[in-house]
């Protein structure tokens, strides 16, 4: 009922790599221009921030050296830096040791995640940190 | 199992798989023992059409993958705004075939 091994690890590989290119180019444009891309769909053609924008920004911040401002910009953006820095070191840790230590722990979130109780606890963040990024006006 | 039997399971249920999966499927239900019939009649499958929409209206934020049981797929596709857009076109193509392989994924643990 889920997806196989080599599937999962390809697609988190393509996607850390994705995300440092657009780290690199979204670096570039912050300190030559000051602000970053807007790609959001959602922003774009409602005008309301979604609950992962200012991500980019949070974990650019998180570079220089502010972690207090990351959280205020947004604290999905910590989340996806601390994915971002584990998930290729941990994939390079698998195929090293030959083990499936990632996808196990993959499946075992996905039980976990799941359940109800902890899916609406969860589903109660992700609402009010859009409410917080509504009034922020990100 | 009765032939007129697997075919009105095919008739009601061929929407919900890959058209190559409904042959394999009418096999295997044929040679089945008639026991089983109850069970795969009370199976739930997901609509590939209901997912589609999702995708369409709620796509960026990962609710279409949650609805199909990715679980961890959705949270990917939730902390990075449907991969800054284009993963969530992406689904728009992918969604209806990735629902018909859960379905196929959840018929397989009666049939096998």
């Amino acid at each position: 009922m889920s997806i196989n091994r080599i599937k999962l690890y390809a697609i988190l590989l393509i996607a850390c790599l994705a995300g440092y290119i657009w780290l690199f180019y979204g670096m570039k444009k912050l300190h030559s221009e000051g602000n970053t891309f807007e790609v959001c769909l959602i922003k774009h053609t409602t005008n309301i921030p979604c609950p992962s924008c200012g991500s980019t920004r949070s974990v650019l911040s998180l570079i220089d050296g502010d972690p207090l401002k990351a959280l205020y910009i947004n604290p999905f953006g910590i989340i996806v830096a601390s994915i971002m820095l584990i998930t290729p070191v941990w994939i390079l840790f698998d195929i090293i040791t030959k083990k499936k230590t990632l996808f196990n722990f993959y499946r075992q979130t996905e039980i976990v995640l799941k359940k109800p109780k902890v899916s609406i606890l969860l589903i109660v963040v992700v609402l009010i940190n859009w409410i917080w990024n509504i009034t922020k006006e990100l | 199992m009765e032939a007129q039997k697997v075919d009105m399971f095919i008739m009601t249920n061929g929407k919900y798989f890959e058209s190559h999966q409904v042959v394999q499927i009418r096999e295997r239900l044929l040679l089945m023992d008639d026991s089983k019939w109850g069970l795969i009649q009370t199976l739930q499958f997901k609509d590939p059409t209901t997912s589609l929409i999702v995708s369409l209206l709620g796509g960026s934020l990962g609710i279409d993958r949650f609805m199909i049981g990715d679980t961890g797929l959705g949270v990917g596709k939730l902390l990075t705004c449907g991969g800054m857009g284009i993963w969530a076109i992406i689904d728009w193509f992918m969604i209806m075939g990735a629902t018909r392989e859960k379905n196929m994924a959840k018929i397989q643990q009666v049939l096998y």
